[in-house]
């Protein structure tokens, strides 16, 4: 079957049987032949990914999933996201899709993953969502998405005691 | 010693581009995964008056574009800090890198 040899080319298994006919990806399968027209149309386009980014407040793209990240710096983004509380947002394993993955560059012009995007917004990497959350930042820029950091209510528990 | 090849270029171009005052090139190969020498993946701290006023996107942004040949080839993954040399005299630190996760391991390796 040329499926589950590109299958085995490619990620492995678990990927092959998230895939929809003719080993494609089900996010290309599903996006042709509708919406507006413009070059390509798949799911590295500029316009696939600009749906992407603002389907949700936080979306990130990484490898892995929030679940089981498969890359050091994909994992902090989901443990940095994991402090504040932020548990309810959009990722995207770009592993399961080399179109996103490479579209996803294009979009940001940025050459590594993970990618944070916070209100449609490009925000930076692993590092600058690091420093971020090191200074303070990241809680002011999810407040303003309506979202309150947990740290900040652990802080007020400490001052309750 | 100096490091393997990219390693250098990597130091030359940052030199060039930004003037550092204070520069230091990481090769994380090895901790991907990868063979001794391998250079896949680097670390680079780079301080200098050029990040001045800038936020962190556009400072990585400038490093990326000191590195863009190598990031389009054989630079897979690249971690960087930006600072000001004001801000690295009142914190000479660099936090850790993340460990690896395997993920270059379950991917067919670019060629």
């Amino acid at each position: 079957m040329s499926a589950a040899v590109r299958a085995g080319w490619r990620i492995g298994a678990a990927a092959a049987a998230l895939r929809g006919r003719a080993g494609r990806p089900l996010s290309q399968a599903a996006g042709e032949g509708g919406g507006a027209e413009s070059g390509g149309g798949g799911s590295g386009s500029r316009e696939a990914v600009e749906r992407l980014v603002r389907e949700h407040p936080v979306v990130v793209f990484m490898k892995g999933s929030p679940a089981q990240p498969l890359c050091g710096f994909s994992n902090a983004v989901v443990q940095i996201l994991r402090l504040h509380g932020v548990e309810d947002y959009r990722a995207h394993d770009v592993l399961q899709d080399p179109d996103l993955r490479q579209g996803i560059k294009n979009y940001s012009n940025w050459p590594t993953i993970p990618q944070v995007y916070l209100n449609g917004e490009f925000v930076g990497g692993c590092d600058i969502l690091l420093q971020m959350h090191q200074n303070g930042d990241l809680v002011e820029e999810l407040k303003k998405l309506g979202i309150r950091s947990a740290l900040l209510d652990a802080e007020k528990d400490q001052e309750k005691k | 010693g100096a490091g393997g090849p990219l390693a250098r270029t990597i130091r030359a171009k940052l030199t060039a581009a930004l003037q550092p005052t204070h520069l230091e090139v990481r090769d994380d190969s090895p901790r991907h995964g990868g063979p001794p020498g391998a250079e896949t993946h680097f670390g680079v701290l780079v301080v200098s008056g050029r990040f001045a006023g800038l936020p962190l996107l556009q400072r990585h942004r400038l490093v990326h574009e000191a590195l863009r040949a190598e990031l389009a080839g054989p630079l897979h993954a690249l971690q960087v800090i930006a600072r000001t040399p004001q801000q690295w005299q009142s914190d000479p630190r660099a936090p850790p890198a993340p460990p690896c996760l395997g993920g270059s391991k379950r991917e067919r390796r670019r060629g």
